[in-house]
């Protein structure tokens, strides 16, 4: 029986509500393969609810800038989705997370997020992953970079 | 108050700061980041994974390491900032997490200043939530 190869109930991110059966893309995708580009431009909605999950008394003065890695979370949500890691029976560990960013990213700026499977195994039945991901600005010009790797158990039927 | 780049010096610690980690935080990094995966928001279906119940996101961690890393080199961080980090053990709504990090190293490459940091988070028990290092191009 192939790891993952089973019809699975997906949920949606949004509303948990079961849209679709899927494989998921993780058990099929070789190294190299491309995501997106995704749209990551981040409004000011998003922005305050960030500062709201994350910010204190003490927290830095962004004026109308974003924070770096809240834009590397907008894109690791859409790599997860497409991934189909959000399906039920998967279980996704996140186990590491490289970025490096060349300038401040302002709120409401578009930026697109491109991925590329940059590793994908199998070790003791669990899936791992990496995900490396260019993020550029209105001009095409690359303006960070980030390197996701997860880990993904599942179960067999 | 921030220290200026010429003060600065391996050993330094960079100054952390503690947040209580509650569901609504958790709930808002999930409208921020758009994951809305029920481990982190849906306890009954939390209550069947490895964990047993809701996980703060990993990146919920991260972030508050990058708030740290961007008081403390406010106007370096987001000009050349790079960190690899690990995530060792998940969070837990109503836990209180602590931000850390030090100085390692700091190194001049084609006339600029490079600091290296270790940093992370730790739980409330003193192990690492995430963890890892941090270089930054001073100005």
């Amino acid at each position: 029986m192939l790891f993952y190869v089973q019809v699975l109930l997906r949920l949606s991110k949004q509303n948990h509500k079961r849209i679709s059966l899927a494989v998921p893309l993780i058990s099929t995708a070789v190294v190299g393969h491309e995501f997106g580009p995704y749209d990551v431009t981040i409004h000011t909605e998003r922005a305050i609810a960030y500062a709201k999950a994350v910010g204190g008394d003490e927290s830095p003065d962004y004026g109308d800038s974003l924070a770096p890695v809240m834009v590397v979370a907008a894109a690791l949500t859409e790599l997860i989705e497409d991934l189909g890691l959000f399906s039920g029976g998967l279980q996704t560990i996140h186990a590491g997370q490289e970025a490096s960013w060349d300038r401040p990213v302002k709120i409401g700026e578009k930026v697109d997020a491109i991925g590329r499977l940059a590793a994908n195994s199998i070790r003791r039945g669990n899936h791992f992953a990496t995900v490396s991901v260019s993020y550029k600005d209105s001009t095409g010009s690359e303006i960070g970079t980030s390197s996701t790797t997860i880990i993904v158990s599942g179960e067999e039927t | 108050m921030t220290t200026s780049n010429s003060q600065r010096k391996v050993g330094d610690a960079l100054t952390g700061f503690e947040r209580h980690i509650t569901q609504d935080r958790v709930d808002a990094y999930a409208e921020a980041s758009g994951d809305h995966n029920p481990i982190h928001l849906n306890e009954e279906y939390a209550s069947t994974t490895q964990f047993g119940t809701r996980i703060a996101h990993g990146m919920l961690s991260l972030a508050l390491v990058t708030e740290m890393l961007t008081s403390a080199f406010p106007n370096s961080w987001h000009h050349g900032g790079k960190l690899k980090v690990r995530f060792s053990a998940p969070v837990f709504p109503g836990e209180i997490v602590t931000t850390y990090g030090e100085i390692t190293e700091i190194k001049e490459e084609d006339g600029q200043l490079i600091v290296t940091c270790t940093i992370g988070c730790k739980k409330p028990d003193g192990t690492d939530a995430v963890a890892g290092q941090a270089t930054v191009p001073l100005e």
